[in-house]
Parts: C-alpha cells; sequence; structure tokens
C-alpha cells in the first residue's frame, strides 16, 4: 500500500500572499490554478524569447542557449548546448536540423506535431483533486522578472510533483522543478536570463555554422507508423493513468512491427513498446535524468515502460500489460 | 569552486537555496563553463558517494574512493555547518580532484543510460509466472531507440532536448563508423544527396 505523500485532499486551493499586489494586477485574470495552467499552456505556444537555460541533473549541469518565434503558425525554434560536443537544435515548422559541430555533420528530422520546447503541461486533462492538488504558492523573481510559483502535488508515490514559476506578466514558465517523493527536486529547469515578446535579432535562428560542405543525414529511423487497435492492455495501471494513444511502429532493419501504447494521467505520459522476441531475455530497470524504464518478456512479447515517472510505475505498468482475448 | 559556492550548490539542489540567491548562482552558471564542470563533478560525486548510480564500472570506481577515503586523500569538510547537516552530500575538501576525474570519466565517458538495478534477482523471473525464463537482457541501443521514441512524443523540455542529445549520440557513433579506417562497418544511416 502507497502512503500519500501530501495531506492536502482539496481539489485546488490557492494561496494570495500579501505580495500579490500593484504591478502583479496584470496577473488579475488569472484568479485560480487552472487559469495559471491555461496562461501557461497558452504562452508557450505564441510567445516569442530568446534567453540561456540552465539544467541541473543527475548531478551534471547544462546550460542552453533557447530561441523561440511564432509567426503565422510557424514555430522556430533554435537550441544550442553550451557544453560537450556544441549540438545546435534548429527548427523550421516540422523539419528540425540536428548539427554536429564536431563531426560536421547535420541530422534532419521532421517533427510532425505543434508542441514546443517548454509545453511542460496540458491546458486540459490533468484531473485536479483526484491524481494531483495545486495551489499557488509564492510569488518570487526569476531571471529579473516577477513570477508567481505553481506547485503540482501528487496524491501518491506513483508520480512526481512539480514548481512551476510562471511570469506575471506572460504566464510563461520562467523555472521548472521536478520533485521526487522524498520532496527533493529531482531536475531543476531555469531561465538564468531571458527577453520575452522583444523583437528577435535578425538572424538569432541561423545556424551558427556554415553547413553547406557538411554531411547531411536524413532520418531513417521510424519509417512508418499508423493508429491502431490493440489488444494489449494493462490490467493494473496506476490510479488515473488511461490509453490516450495506441500506434504501430516500423522501424528502420527491424521485421515485426513495434506496438506503442502511450498510458497518460493528464499531466505525464508512459510509453509502453511490444515487440515480440524470440529469445528470452531478463527484467530491465534503467534510468534516464528522471525517466525511468522497465522492461520484461510476456507471453513471448519484450514489453518495455518507459516514462517520466517514479521507477515502481514502469515497472506496475509493463508487468501488467497482458493480452486481451 | 569554494566552499561558499558548494553550500549554495548543495542548498539549489535541495530546492532550498532563496530564489534571489538561486538566480545569482543560475546566472553564474551560465556563464563560466570552468564552474559547470567543477559542480557537475562535485554533484556526481556526491551521487556517487551515495550510491545513486550504478552504471557500469562505477562500482569499482565507488570502492576506489572509498579507498582514497581510506588513505585520507578524501576527507569529510570539517566545517561545522556541513558536518552537522545528514550526509545527503559529500562534501569533498582535499583531493576532490583526483575522485572528480575519476568520477566523470565513469559517468559521462560510459552514456546516458544507467541502470537502476544490474543484479535483478533471477527469482524475480522465476516468481513471475508470467515473465518468461531468459536469458540475453535487452542492449542499451534498443532502449535508447525506445526512449528516443518516447521523447519524440513527450512535452518536456528535458525529455525532448535530452530525446535529441541521443540521436546525436547516436550519429556520433554512425560517423564514427564511416571512418575509412573502418569501412567494414555498417552504415545504418544514410547521408542525403541534396541539401536543403
Amino acid at each position: 500500500m502507497l502512503t500519500h505523500n501530501h495531506t492536502t485532499k482539496a481539489a485546488a486551493c490557492i494561496v494570495f500572499c500579501g505580495f500579490f499586489t500593484g504591478p502583479q494586477l496584470l496577473a488579475a485574470e488569472a484568479t485560480t490554478p487552472q487559469d495559471w495552467i491555461d496562461r501557461m499552456g497558452n504562452a508557450v505556444q505564441v510567445t516569442n524569447y530568446e534567453g540561456t537555460v540552465v539544467r541541473v541533473r543527475d548531478g551534471n549541469v547544462d546550460t542552453f542557449k533557447v530561441v523561440h518565434t511564432v509567426k503565422d503558425g510557424v514555430i522556430r525554434e533554435k537550441v544550442v548546448i553550451q557544453d560537450g560536443n556544441g549540438l545546435e537544435i534548429i527548427r523550421n515548422g516540422n523539419e528540425v536540423h540536428c548539427i554536429l559541430p564536431d563531426r560536421e555533420s547535420v541530422l534532419v528530422e521532421e517533427w510532425n506535431n505543434q508542441s514546443t520546447l517548454f509545453s511542460t503541461l496540458p491546458s486540459s486533462d490533468i484531473r485536479f483533486g483526484n491524481e494531483y492538488d495545486v495551489l499557488i504558492k509564492d510569488f518570487e523573481r526569476v531571471a529579473g522578472r516577477k513570477s508567481a510559483m505553481l506547485a503540482i502535488l501528487p496524491h501518491d508515490n506513483y508520480r512526481y510533483g512539480y514548481r512551476i514559476w510562471l511570469d506575471l506578466e506572460t504566464g510563461f514558465p520562467l523555472q521548472t522543478q521536478l520533485i521526487g517523493d522524498d520532496n527533493q527536486p529531482l531536475e531543476h529547469v531555469k531561465f538564468a536570463d531571458i527577453s520575452i515578446e522583444q523583437d528577435i535579432r535578425s538572424g538569432a535562428l541561423d545556424p551558427s555554422y556554415s553547413t553547406d560542405n557538411w554531411k547531411w543525414y536524413t532520418e531513417p529511423r521510424l519509417t512508418m507508423k499508423r493508429e491502431v487497435q490493440s489488444d494489449w492492455l494493462a490490467d493494473d495501471v496506476p490510479s488515473g493513468f488511461r490509453v490516450v494513444s495506441t500506434q504501430q511502429k516500423i522501424l528502420p532493419d527491424v521485421d515485426d512491427p513495434l506496438t506503442h501504447i502511450v498510458y497518460s494521467d493528464g499531466l505525464v505520459t508512459v510509453s509502453v513498446f511490444i515487440a515480440p522476441v524470440s529469445d528470452g531475455m531478463e527484467p530491465r530497470r534503467s534510468s534516464v535524468g528522471a525517466s525511468n524504464s522497465y522492461s520484461t518478456v510476456i507471453d513471448g512479447n519484450r514489453i518495455t515502460a518507459v516514462g517520466q515517472v517514479p521507477q515502481i510505475t514502469v515497472e506496475q505498468i509493463a508487468k501488467s500489460m497482458r493480452r486481451s482475448q | 569552486m569554494n566552499e561558499a559556492i558548494r553550500m549554495q550548490v548543495s542548498a539549489f539542489v535541495d530546492g532550498e537555496l532563496p530564489e534571489n540567491e538561486a538566480d545569482l548562482l543560475v546566472r553564474r552558471l551560465s556563464q563560466d563553463a570552468h564552474l559547470r564542470k567543477q559542480v557537475s563533478e562535485y554533484l556526481a560525486i556526491g551521487r556517487i558517494m551515495r550510491g545513486e548510480y550504478s552504471l557500469q564500472g562505477s562500482d569499482a570506481l565507488r570502492e576506489r574512493i572509498a579507498a582514497e577515503l581510506d588513505a585520507g586523500s578524501l576527507q569529510e569538510p570539517a566545517d561545522s555547518v556541513v558536518a552537522n547537516e545528514p550526509s545527503r552530500y559529500f562534501r569533498p575538501v582535499a583531493g576532490a580532484a583526483i575522485a572528480a576525474t575519476v568520477a566523470l570519466a565513469a559517468i559521462f565517458g560510459l552514456g546516458r543510460v544507467a541502470d537502476v538495478d544490474t543484479a535483478v534477482p533471477a527469482t524475480a523471473v522465476v516468481a513471475d509466472e508470467t515473465v518468461s525464463e531468459t536469458v540475453p537482457s535487452m542492449s542499451d541501443d534498443e532502449l535508447r531507440q525506445l526512449m528516443i521514441l518516447h521523447g519524440d512524443g513527450s512535452n518536456s523540455f528535458s525529455t525532448r532536448v535530452t530525446s535529441l542529445q541521443m540521436r546525436a549520440e547516436e550519429l556520433d557513433e554512425e560517423a564514427a563508423v564511416e571512418d575509412p579506417d573502418a569501412e567494414d562497418d555498417e552504415d545504418v544511416t544514410e547521408p542525403v544527396t541534396s541539401q536543403p
């Protein structure tokens, strides 16, 4: 039996402090946590910004220069990783170029969705009061801007908590923290500096290198995907998780199709991958940052669950996958 | 990196640093690659000391750090503030650079996918009726590919960036295969003939 992390059971509560006066009333339209989440959902879609993001996780500090614009519905982004191999990610609509300066190579990918780098949360679907509580906890300055801190508190140990600092003026997330079950941050993502809705300087989205004579690579990794009905289901998913999509994917150099079922509790997603295996396989637990995975074999199929959730969650979902008859 | 910065970093990681100080620290980190490296080393050592990494080779590393501790080349801080705190983070003072170098080689040189529990007992396999008895483990490449597929549909900034970083690592490996000295290796990715 899992213990609840938090005693708060109210569907949602809001705590205003004395700090919330004067200019902060610019955010007066957002009076409830859900309003703030809606504002954020809109802000990450429409806000133009340029800044420096610092991410601390897994005992590592990464810094990214980011530029993001939206014009006539076309998203353009540039992310430059300041450490390591200096990877640059440049997105123009659906086309993404990953530039590897040290290899003088460019990998071309396609993103067939409208999500942006900071689409941290959905504006709907999350059922506060069931799996999470949400409250506005504090008002602080982040990257020199006034912000409201939204705390999302899970009811159980099957999911992480979040703290999100939202720009009072625009609702844009200036800082996020992923909170583990010991109430300690697992990951920080924070703007060190940011310019919002300023005219993004000309050329800010251009590559930093002349790549004309570099090697260009297509993306052969995923050759086909389609929505399907699957007879696989988890019969013991943690509360609130439900199937939001089921796809069949054909991967290069792989004969058997891969079934990809996505579970969501409205805030996070867990992918379950199912593929036939001829040989057996030892169960395996792995992690990347705050994301965990668990693999096992059931009825001659390799089942792998992956998600930014605690290990217990991916393990329970993977182990409970059954083929319905 | 001085002790004050170490204390600040620990407080920041614990979510306990006042926001104005956190702002200054993050700004400094964003501008100082050397400090980022030092902080990464410092945090990595803390994680290893707490046994939070089980990457291939890290057990040996942990033993080596323990040996360094026994030999006195690594010391627990004498600072009373630190000493009175729960030992959530090991705060190396002298000799840290030795362990840091080893830690970096072990952690960052071995990739980003870490086995959380490499010692899954075989009995666990047998105990679950539906789980096959079996043999080979899923390869890192296979797992990485699934994590990339998951990241493709994720809304999280970190997950998506990590997914792209993994793709870049794949490309890096594939590009290495193209080395003239390794002509026999199979290319996985085909170069495009035309450029946009």
